[in-house]
């Protein structure tokens, strides 16, 4: 019965999408805003993205997060090789460079020049277009075996999580590396010579576009043909069918699973890598901002897909390329079209994709995993916190913390201390929901800047007093965060971060890219008590001692950042100690299980979900007042991601990875040192923590804590060798009455 | 004696193939139920369905109540534990958390409460009582992948029991144990039964569920083939046929 509902909902959901698509091509008007040539370009985009993800995941079982970033990276490569004849090659952390800054640190006029990473190969100017693709496609060979070898490969029996954690570090590692050389501005692509100068085609039924347009279009086409044809009928492809079911199929046909995972990342950089770079020639530009976020559609697409069948993922793709257009012309044409203050309801044609995905997912989604449906690898383990840690460690390094920002740091430090403070906030949010869950969220910057737009209405328009906007703040956010808590309850997985990351893009665009919610270019202000407003140059005598050095920022900022950061420190560590934490644990461990254990699988979701994006939410709220105004670049959806890469970094099951991470966030307090103190410039952060989100995905999953953990561990059981059979675990949870037992 | 749990016509069914077939089934309170048959036969299936994991149709009544619609966890939360056959403990938890989240009892104030006050005193005794129960005190504090899988066996057995449950189903727990373990595990089952609990045994160690269970069901292609006490079943001939005739002749040889 209930699946013939489900049945019945999606025939219904299908026939009503390709009905509306046959409408936008029917009639008159909003054809020709629909079937255009910059709609078909930009499919075609998402589409070269899509593909890729399909025939990755095909092959090797990885949601490639990174795929757009790839796109864009290698249409760079091609549009730079064009420009200057050079191969740019990517940034790599040079241990001389640290040297240098040491040299530098210890004498001013010290010249120390040791030798660095080449950053070019020049082949000389005047690259025609055809050596100009063959060496970018080369680049993509090179590229796609470098995934398998280094990243994927050795992640292959690790659980959904490290995958897409390693595939997040790899699209911010892109994305930082092409910011660093080339700036965030877009960069111009020289057309292929075949188009240049050519008119636009005057199509049947009124449509014209440019040659070019028509010819990726094809293009696109062609290349979905191929590969149906490549995976059906060859036995390339039917052996990369059988090893998704099983890899021993692979082997019977005689095909190492190592080979074609290997053989499918190459495809799909390739596949990625031409299309992106006809995209980038036929819409002239690469923009280092715009063609990343096409991941949401480009996942979509994917989706709408099953990540197995290239047609729908093609049309899907396609599909959502042209509507951009089409949801244009409809916000000017339409009245019934959603409006806010006078004007269109901004984003929508970003909705659309997390629309489409929400219904998707809930439609295949199961509630819970019938039989043999658990993960293969684990989760990094989430340990108890010890008694030392909450009873003397947490109190010393608060005071600490109070003590340097109080009366220790400048002014450059006192900044960077609530900037890590705030950092610390947000990671553990990312601790409660994936760390002890095992639930991906990619949206909590969202949840963090619905409720800092709120505490900025609320202090300036209705006059709400301190603190009670940062309650509100987070108790709206918490609501939002159930909500989008309920498609987890039948999604997990890589699924549920790819919800939770259109969500973050819809949210960034229609809800924080909305004039009368983000206050336009000024950005949002926020009314700040005197006590803890940041700019303030005053100083404070505190038991005798003076505090601040009479500049800005005011050091009762970072204070009150502090506060907050304790409290919650101590809250999701008395979580991980306390029944509910053994509840969150077991749903993580073995969904299964803890429902026969009478743990309710779902509520124990939500309530996750909840807690987390409370605390997002107060992570907002407390930015609100430390910069004292919203500004909508600190919540969009790369914020979200970078939150995560450094929450993971630092570790993610427990409040000393938090606090880790938070000290590690951009402009925090430790690349606050390496570039005040060590000058090292500060782009290298993202950079930086992209590559060590690769790497820690791979090497240490328990991140900067959980290593620091292992290494104690390491060091007491080196000591208590002497003594007879010690036991092993870290005293969770134990009474009396355990211990005696384990020590027989 | 009262009936604990009552399935009326029960079925399971898997795109077209009926895994469980219309069985009538009850378990009498304080007694040890078992229910046998050949491999495929739709054992596990009519666990999953008692305890919620599969959609069933038909009526399962559990203590005088309707259970039929409820999920897995209020099934369980209302005294319908059980055990799996691939044990399926929690990983990341020691041996004495995971018999604690099956123990402890939580509310929306319970909640709050562990934010401020983790550790505070909870009734441990069920906890306690499992653990010696089953004679595993002294593993309390390791973790799952620090013990045997006999130990696992053990471990996964007194978590379902820590809840103290009504009635529990355990999958196949002689799987894999040699006949001298199987005898000790059955004298387990029969101190859990004095304890006060109601055992539903599913196996085809054939020699375990006859010495220790007081009414059989056996089941073949998911439709039941015969029910009684032991020595009934023994002599039943469509079990000898279905079962026993077949694996007598595989134990002579």
């Amino acid at each position: 019965m209930k699946g013939l509902v489900t049945k019945f909902f999606q025939w219904f959901i299908g026939l009503s999408a390709l009905g509306m698509v046959m409408w936008a091509l029917l009639d008159t008007n909003t054809r020709n805003q629909f079937l255009t040539g910059p709609g078909l370009a930009s499919g075609a985009l998402i589409a070269a993205i899509s593909l890729g993800l399909v025939v990755t995941y095909r092959g090797s079982g990885v949601v490639n997060f990174a795929n757009s970033a790839i796109a864009m990276y290698v249409a760079y490569v091609y549009a730079v090789l064009r420009r200057d004849g050079d191969l740019f090659l990517p940034p790599l952390p040079n241990p001389f460079a640290l040297i240098e800054g040491v040299a530098h640190k210890l004498d001013s006029a010290s010249t120390l020049d040791l030798p660095d990473w080449p950053t070019r190969i020049s082949f000389g100017p005047d690259m025609q277009f055809l050596p100009a693709l063959l060496i970018s496609l080369l680049f993509a060979v090179l590229l796609g075996l470098a995934l398998h070898y280094l990243i994927f490969r050795p992640l292959r029996s690790a659980p959904p999580l490290a995958k897409v954690v390693a595939s997040i570090g790899l699209f911010l590692y892109l994305q930082a590396v092409i910011v660093r050389r080339f700036s965030i501005q877009p960069f111009a692509v020289e057309s292929m010579p075949f188009f240049s100068g050519s008119k636009p085609l005057k199509l049947p039924l009124g449509i014209s576009m440019n040659s070019d347009e028509l010819a990726i279009a094809i293009l696109v086409l062609v290349l979905t043909g191929a590969l149906y044809a490549v995976f059906q009928l060859t036995r390339f492809g039917l052996a990369t069918r059988a090893a998704s079911e099983n890899e021993k199929g692979a082997v019977v046909l005689g095909f190492s699973p190592e080979f074609l995972a290997g053989t499918n990342w190459v495809i799909s950089t390739v596949i990625t890598g031409l299309l992106g770079i006809f995209a980038a020639t036929v819409l002239r530009t690469v923009d280092p901002s715009v063609l990343p976020a096409l991941i949401i559609p480009a996942l979509t697409a994917a989706l709408v897909g099953s990540f197995t069948s290239f047609g729908w993922t093609t049309f899907a793709a396609m599909v959502l390329g042209m509507q951009y257009g089409l949801v244009k012309y409809l916000e000017a044409q339409h009245h019934w079209f959603p409006k806010s203050a006078g004007s269109a309801f901004p984003g929508m044609e970003r909705v659309l994709p997390l629309v489409v995905i929400v219904l998707v997912l809930y439609l295949r989604g199961k509630s819970l995993p019938t039989r043999g449906a658990i993960s293969s690898g684990r989760l990094p383990f989430s340990p108890t916190p010890p008694r030392w840690a909450t009873r003397y460690a947490g109190p010393a390094l608060a005071l600490a913390a109070a003590v340097c920002g109080l009366f220790v740091f400048g002014p450059t430090f006192r900044l960077a201390l609530a900037n890590s403070l705030i950092g610390i906030i947000i990671c553990l949010s990312i601790v409660v929901i994936t760390g002890y869950v095992g639930q991906i969220s990619l949206a909590q910057m969202a949840f963090a800047g619905i409720s800092a737009y709120l505490v900025a209405k609320m202090t300036t328009e209705h006059n709400v007093p301190f603190p009670i906007p940062i309650f509100i703040g987070a108790i709206v956010a918490m609501f939002v965060g159930v909500l989008v808590a309920l498609p987890a309850l039948r999604v997990r997985g890589v699924n549920l971060a790819i919800v939770t990351l259109a969500f973050a893009v819809a949210v960034d665009r229609a809800v924080f890219g909305n004039q009368s919610v983000n206050g336009g270019f000024k950005g949002a202000p926020v009314k700040v008590p005197s006590l803890i407003a940041q700019p303030r140059d005053v100083q404070y005598k505190i038991l005798g001692f003076i505090a601040g050095d009479g500049k800005q920022p005011n050091p009762m900022t970072a204070l009150f950042c502090l506060v907050v950061v304790v409290v919650l420190c101590y809250a999701v560590a008395n979580l991980r100690r306390s029944a509910t934490g053994r509840r969150l644990l077991a749903t993580r461990s073995n969904e299964r299980a803890a429902a026969a254990a009478g743990v309710n699988v779902s509520g124990m979701k939500i309530l996750a979900f909840a807690v987390s994006a409370f605390i997002a939410g107060i992570g907002g709220a407390v930015s609100a007042y430390r910069f004292g105004g919203v500004t909508p670049d600190k919540f969009n959806y790369v914020q979200s991601l970078t939150f995560f890469a450094f929450a993971y970094l630092g570790g993610i099951t427990s409040v000393a990875g938090s606090i880790s991470g938070g000290l590690l966030v951009a402009g925090g307090l430790v690349f606050t040192f390496a570039s005040e103190t060590l000058g090292v410039p500060s782009e290298f952060t993202l950079i930086l923590g992209g590559l060590g989100l690769i790497i820690a995905s791979v090497r240490n999953p328990e991140g900067i804590a959980g290593a620091a953990r292992q290494m104690g561990q390491a060091v007491q059981h080196k000591f208590a060798r002497q003594r007879p059979s010690g036991d092993t675990a870290d005293g969770s949870s134990a009474t009396p009455a355990t211990e005696k037992a384990g020590a027989h | 004696m009262t009936t604990l749990l009552q399935t009326t016509s029960m079925s399971v069914t898997f795109g077209g193939l009926k895994a469980v077939n219309e069985v009538d089934f009850a378990v009498q309170k304080g007694q040890l139920v078992g229910l046998i048959g050949p491999n495929g036969a739709g054992k596990t299936t009519f666990i999953d369905g008692i305890t919620g994991f599969v959609p069933t149709t038909g009526r399962i009544e559990f203590a005088g109540r309707d259970i039929g619609s409820l999920p897995p966890h209020r099934r369980a939360k209302l005294g319908l534990g059980r055990t799996w056959q691939s044990l399926e403990l929690f990983d990341d938890l020691s041996v004495r958390e995971n018999l604690q989240v099956a123990a402890e009892k939580q509310s929306v104030g319970s909640f709050f409460a562990d934010l401020v006050a983790p550790r505070r005193s909870r009734d441990s005794s069920s906890t306690d009582w499992a653990l010696d129960v089953l004679g595993i005190a002294d593993l309390a504090s390791k973790m799952p992948n620090e013990i045997s899988q006999g130990q696992r066996k053990l471990v996964s057995a007194a978590r379902a029991l820590a809840a103290r449950p009504e009635l529990v189903c355990m999958d196949e727990p002689a799987a894999g144990l040699d006949s001298a373990e199987s005898r000790v595990l059955g004298d387990r089952l029969r101190d859990i039964i004095s304890a006060g609990s109601t055992i539903f045994l599913v196996d085809h160690d054939m020699g375990l569920v006859l010495n220790v269970c007081d009414y059989i069901y056996v089941i073949e292609f998911g439709v039941k083939i015969a029910e009684g006490t032991p020595s009934e079943i023994q002599k039943n001939p469509r079990v000898i046929e279905a079962y026993l005739g077949h694996s007598a002749e595989e134990e002579t040889h």
